[in-house]
């Protein structure tokens, strides 16, 4: 890690994103979370997966997204397209596909033998003549838009969706495909959930202010320094009509790991290439709304994918990406030890995300504050509000409010 | 497969680190997550002592073989190595606070580990598109 010297950001720099407090109530009440299932979760491109899982022809994937009560079937058809389905048959809208992926020529309803095509086509209806004007041709799976950008997929459940990936993620876009992670195939995963509201979860990533007490442990004498002691990032930076926003971490040049994490930084820095070459010397957080962290560090990519449940739940995925199976013992020791520091992390913040979310919902308050190095969450609350906000006004009557 | 009751159970050269297999030679990313959570901090930090003494030996010795074909012995010392990784960041990192840490670490499941990746997805990798 290079050591660059420390610049704090100031307030004048973030001030434009706002400086008042901001209300409690969209963080944990149920009716502010049913209008973010309608003006967000059925809206916007959400990221699904990695195009490395659906490679070869027959090959899927079942996501469940709870918030749009959505089950995604994404399949690569024979004809090599990818393609994404409601995983619900025609028929009488059963869920079709049990599980969480596979490979099948032919998807086939449990309930009464209905057969679909990996292109979603319906192949086969047993006694099909005793149905009385039903065309097959118009019983094909409920198609959902899907496009990718540098191999990680997205789907949008709006019919009609209103921006293309590409404008929705704007620069964003060229950025992440700048990474050069279209070569990162192999990834370690877990997941977990937490008794929190989505927004909460995802906040306590966004910003770094509570790592000096929570991280004190896993990462807090890389991230502090006598120059930095809260070890706060070095840059914001938003992007794309208040949609998307990022931290640059800043590192201690003086840390001193221990002998076996020395030992697996030593092997991932000299078995592969970095991510980027652009990147090594830095780590960007990019956050893309609404709910996917992705951090381009020295070697490898990581994401967050934080998915509600309902209003007081949250599932949070988290991946790890690699370039390559493991060629070797020492790679597969460095990369086991890499993803569970990670997972370390993590585990700290659990219980106090839960803490912050029984205390919102408290109601003990009716706003809360941000300081210059919340910046991330603050934008983050006014791209979901403004969501929300539209999505009321078109319920009012069709006109902005 | 027949198991040899005489055979060795790990590599040669690596007898000392025999008494360690029962307990620490656990298959799997997340099992060795859960092992680390049933821990005493007197077994992490004997078990920390020994294999970390011969860890760098341990990699030196298995990279010479296909990471995803090993035989029997050479895959114990591998998970012996694996479950290191976890066992340091209890002992390096967390120190005393590993219990209350433990708590916490008992939310979250490995679903995926590069192990199994590349067992899930070898052929795969292997006819990738250009």
């Amino acid at each position: 890690m290079s050591a660059a010297p420390y610049v704090p950001v100031t307030k004048d720099e973030v001030a434009f994103v706002g400086t008042g407090p901001v209300p409690t109530r969209p963080y944990y009440d149920p009716a502010y979370f049913e209008l973010e299932r309608e003006a967000i979760f059925k809206r916007v491109w959400l990221h699904v997966g990695r195009v490395d899982e659906v490679d070869q022809p027959g090959q899927y994937i079942v996501r469940p997204i709870e918030a749009a009560r959505a089950s995604v079937l994404i399949v690569r058809g024979a004809d090599g397209e990818l393609r994404a389905f409601h995983n619900v048959c025609a028929h009488r809208s059963a869920q079709l596909v049990p599980g969480d992926g596979g490979t099948a020529r032919n998807f086939q309803c449990r309930y009464h033998g209905w057969t679909y095509g990996s292109d979603g086509r319906l192949r086969g209806v047993p006694d099909e003549g005793s149905f009385f004007d039903v065309d097959k041709a118009e019983c094909g799976l409920a198609p959902i838009a899907l496009e990718t950008c540098a191999g990680f997929i997205f789907v949008n459940l709006d019919r009609t969706p209103r921006h293309s990936l590409r404008e929705f993620l704007g620069v964003w876009a060229d950025r992440i495909e700048a990474l050069d992670i279209g070569a990162s195939d192999v990834f370690s995963e877990y997941t977990y959930e937490v008794e929190a509201n989505w927004k909460v979860t995802f906040d306590n990533f966004q910003e770094i202010y509570h790592g000096r007490i929570v991280h004190a442990k896993s990462i807090g004498a890389q991230t502090f320094a006598p120059e930095n002691p809260f070890g706060y990032p070095t840059k914001y930076s938003f992007a794309e009509d208040g949609l998307h926003r990022s931290k640059t971490l800043w590192f201690n040049p003086n840390y001193q790991p221990g002998p076996i994490e020395a030992l697996a930084s030593r092997i991932v820095a000299t078995s592969s290439p970095p991510v980027s070459d652009t990147m090594a010397s830095s780590t960007e957080h990019f956050y893309l709304f609404p709910n996917v962290t992705f951090l381009a560090a020295q070697n490898r990519c990581f994401t967050q994918t934080v998915w509600p449940i309902d209003a007081h739940h949250t599932r949070s995925v988290i991946r790890v990406y690699w370039e390559g199976p493991d060629p070797s013992a020492s790679v597969r020791f460095a990369r086991e030890f890499r993803t569970a520091a990670t997972l370390d992390v993590h585990c700290e913040d659990r219980d106090i995300i839960e803490a912050s979310h029984q205390g919102l919902r408290s109601g003990a308050f009716e706003s809360l504050h941000f300081q210059i190095h919340e910046v991330d969450c603050r934008h983050a609350y006014h791209a979901v509000d403004r969501h929300v906000e539209e999505y009321r006004s078109e319920l009012a009557g069709g006109r902005p409010a | 497969m027949t198991i040899n009751v005489h055979a060795a159970l790990l590599p040669p050269g690596f007898e000392g680190l025999e008494p360690l297999v029962a307990d620490w030679a656990i298959s799997g990313s997340d099992a060795r997550k859960r092992r680390r959570i049933a821990s005493s901090e007197a077994e992490r930090l004997a078990f920390y002592a020994a294999m970390g003494a011969d860890v760098e030996r341990a990699l030196d010795h298995l990279d010479q073989f296909p990471v995803d074909d090993l035989d029997a012995s050479h895959q114990r010392l591998m998970d012996l190595v694996l479950m290191l990784a976890h066992v340091a960041l209890a002992v390096e990192k967390q120190g005393e606070s590993e219990s209350y840490h433990s708590i916490s670490q008992a939310h979250f499941t490995i679903t995926r580990a590069t192990e199994d990746a590349a067992r899930k997805h070898g052929h795969a990798l292997q006819q990738r598109r250009p």
